[in-house]
């Protein structure tokens, strides 16, 4: 069989993809992507606002499979620097000119029940709500085990112009696939 | 007291701590890999440096962000909570938040932070492009 990306490459064409990013993280891929995506979202003339949400929400979402996927390449608990986490980013358009922004990762299964508690805590509150949560976790002591401030999800909810979308596929016993979905209309 | 330096990179902003002119400078993008490991070193000075402020000495602090992740975020509270802790102590220290009249969301990151600050003198600047 003849060698041919054309097809692959027509498939993401056609599914509108700005951006797509699947395999190990490191910092720097999420400085690198930074960079394309403002470039990306420059030409697309997205606006400042919606540029700066679709940014927003892509570097939350990277850091926190840099943080927390469950799914890594090299090492040990002893050398955290030296590990890289697996994950899957894909931005794309949406409709109207607006953005949709997914992340998946894959999750400890033991670890559902939190997550889902923390999603279901800001998915319907009110853009106001969710400024005054995020001004009061902004505040306070991180939970033990929070890599960052704990107000990565207020962020992403806050900026998102819909309640955010999210699943999780169970793999096997221990572990289940994470999946969340954010939407920034123009 | 030393100055403290930092080069900018594409994810931590350049910190210019210049104790001769009284300016403490923060500017460009904060989305650091590890956000505590970035800032332990600039909280340090600046806890060292508020102690030894006396009552007449002036001190300006300039934050010109353009992009600053959530748990960047947390770390500015901590700073504005510190300042404003040493404006209450009778040091006289003021911020300038700094954006550019187009980056709207630094305009309402720098009114989020004004909000929940009582004593610390918070000046938004809103600069075109000239």
């Amino acid at each position: 069989m003849k060698f041919d990306l054309y097809d692959f490459y027509q498939k993401v064409k056609t599914k509108k993809i700005l951006y797509f990013y699947c395999g190990p993280i490191a910092h720097s891929s999420i400085e690198a992507a930074s960079y394309t995506l403002r470039k990306h979202l420059e030409f697309e003339e997205a606006g400042n606002s919606t540029t700066q949400a679709v940014f927003s929400i892509f570097i939350e979402q990277a850091q926190n499979i840099l943080n927390y996927s469950a799914e890594k390449l090299g090492d040990q608990e002893d050398n955290q620097e030296n590990e890289l986490r697996i994950g899957v980013v894909v931005i794309g358009n949406e409709g109207d000119g607006g953005y949709f922004i997914y992340c998946g990762n894959r999750i400890y299964t033991k670890d559902i029940a939190q997550l889902k508690s923390k999603i279901e805590a800001v998915r319907n509150l009110s853009k106001e709500e969710l400024k005054a949560l995020y001004k009061e976790t902004r505040r306070k002591e991180p939970e033990p085990g929070s890599k960052g401030a704990g107000l990565g999800l207020i962020e992403i909810a806050r900026k998102s112009s819909r309640p955010l979308e999210y699943n999780f596929s169970t793999i096997n016993k221990s572990f289940s696939f994470f999946s969340i979905r954010v939407v920034v209309e123009r | 007291m030393n100055n403290l330096l930092i080069e900018k990179t594409k994810s931590t902003p350049a910190i210019q701590f210049d104790t001769l002119s009284k300016v403490l400078k923060i500017s460009g993008e904060s989305f650091p890999e590890n956000t505590a490991k970035f800032y332990t070193p600039v909280l340090e000075w600046l806890k060292v440096y508020i102690e030894q402020l006396d009552a007449d000495t002036e001190v300006t602090v300039e934050f010109e962000i353009i992009y600053f992740n959530s748990s960047t975020s947390k770390i500015f509270m901590t700073i504005f909570d510190m300042l404003e802790d040493a404006v209450e102590n009778d040091k006289k220290i003021c911020v300038n938040w700094r954006c550019d009249e187009k980056n709207e969301t630094a305009i309402e990151c720098g009114e989020e932070f004004k909000e929940d600050l009582d004593v610390l003198p918070f000046n938004l600047i809103i600069e075109g492009d000239q």
